[in-house]
């Protein structure tokens, strides 16, 4: 059987992590020396996906009830890459918080991912009634 | 809610799909649906170039939607296509995008919306997968086989990297041949599919093709360069020839 709402909570995680990854591909191409040409398009959807970021992660974490944990780091990560020229001239210091941050919330949302995917797993080798059965006497699978 | 085959793939292009998600939750709901969702119509287009789906679906403002929808349609003739849009009265978008053979939901019930996705989904069991006509031709090249071999008209589409469908019509049938940047994607004749395809259409020497710029296959059934497949069918046909004059 499939859970609508562990699909639903997938499908916000895969968008989200999609987002965080374009993110820090972004983030890398800013801070490669080798590249020093920033095209205004690359802005444009650095932008985007930044903006895409701020309106959906509380919503998201909200969803996956991970805000206390996940919300701060991600602001920061946010606030601080502002645009890719602005990750350029970050200091050594600040990019390694960048990163550290940026680490923590991908890592935690990839472990969520992980959960929810056994969990789907699980429920689509069960019917219906083998999912209400096991609901009534046994204490519900968690993904996190 | 009804199922469908295992396999059915839908590809979603929503731009807003954490917050505007209806169409998005009643799928989610849907057992054997694979979904994937994309934000904007380049990467729609990108991974329809990549991967095969059974159907795509739009969900956006009506005029947007039906933009979107018949972009898709003039590169994917093949795709099922529907739009989900909020009730709106433009006729003559309807009627362009039924014209285009895109489905249209236009309704803010959700269980009008459920019933029409259900109904959508439901059509693609068993769907062929072999691309129809196009449904609005621009022929950029004509001719005849017996002017023009298959193989030349190709060797020069390939140099010139064009992308496009060839359309071969002879007493044995139709065929096509879908040409991405130079190379062959995608070849059906009948039931053959693929180099068998392509092997097929090198031996007529009758009958008459057409061309039709930017029309790309949702399938890929050819994976070999186009100089390899040219050599090996040449050798065939060599091999062929030699049998017909013993």
């Amino acid at each position: 059987m499939r859970d609508k709402k562990v699909e639903t909570k997938l499908r916000l995680l895969t968008l989200q992590l999609e987002n965080w990854k374009r993110l820090h591909d972004f983030i890398t191409y800013g801070l490669d020396k080798a590249r020093p040409i920033i095209s205004a398009e690359q802005e444009r959807q650095f932008t985007e996906i930044r903006a895409n970021l701020l309106q959906e992660t509380e919503y998201v974490f909200g969803a996956l009830n991970t805000v206390s944990d996940l919300s701060g780091k991600a602001m920061n990560v946010l606030q601080r890459a502002s645009s890719i020229r602005g990750v350029r001239e970050l200091t050594n210091d600040e990019i390694r918080r960048l990163e550290t941050e940026w680490n923590g919330v991908f890592t935690k949302l990839g472990v969520i991912q992980g959960q929810l995917k056994t969990l789907r797993k699980d429920l689509a080798s069960q019917t219906p009634i083998q999912y209400y059965i096991s609901r009534l006497f046994m204490r519900p699978a968690r993904a996190h | 809610m009804p199922l469908a085959s295992a396999e059915t793939r839908l590809l979603v292009l929503n731009a807003d799909p954490v917050f505007e998600d209806a169409t998005l939750d009643i799928l989610a709901g849907m057992d054997g649906l694979e979904i994937q969702v994309v934000r904007s119509l380049s990467e729609a287009i990108a991974i329809l170039l990549e991967e095969n789906f059974d159907a795509f679906v739009v969900e956006a403002e009506a005029a947007s939607a039906v933009d979107q929808a018949i972009h898709i349609r003039q590169h994917f003739p093949s795709l099922r296509i529907m739009c989900v849009v909020p009730p709106w009265k433009a006729t003559d978008a309807i009627a362009a995008a039924q014209e285009q053979n895109i489905k249209i939901i236009a309704s803010r019930t959700s269980w009008r919306l459920s019933r029409g996705l259900a109904a959508f989904v439901q059509a693609l069991e068993g769907a062929s997968a072999t691309p129809s006509e196009g449904i609005d031709p621009c022929h950029s090249l004509i001719g005849n086989l017996n002017q023009f071999s298959a193989a030349e008209i190709l060797q020069m589409s390939c140099l010139s990297q064009r992308s496009g469908r060839f359309t071969f019509k002879s007493s044995r049938g139709n065929s096509e041949i879908y040409l991405q940047q130079g190379s062959v994607r995608h070849a059906v004749y009948g039931s053959l599919q693929g180099e068998a395809a392509v092997a097929e259409i090198f031996r007529w020497r009758q009958g008459r093709f057409y061309f039709e710029e930017g029309i790309i296959s949702q399938e890929q059934t050819v994976n070999r360069p186009w100089a390899h497949l040219l050599i090996d069918n040449l050798q065939k046909l060599d091999e062929t020839m030699e049998l017909v004059g013993v």
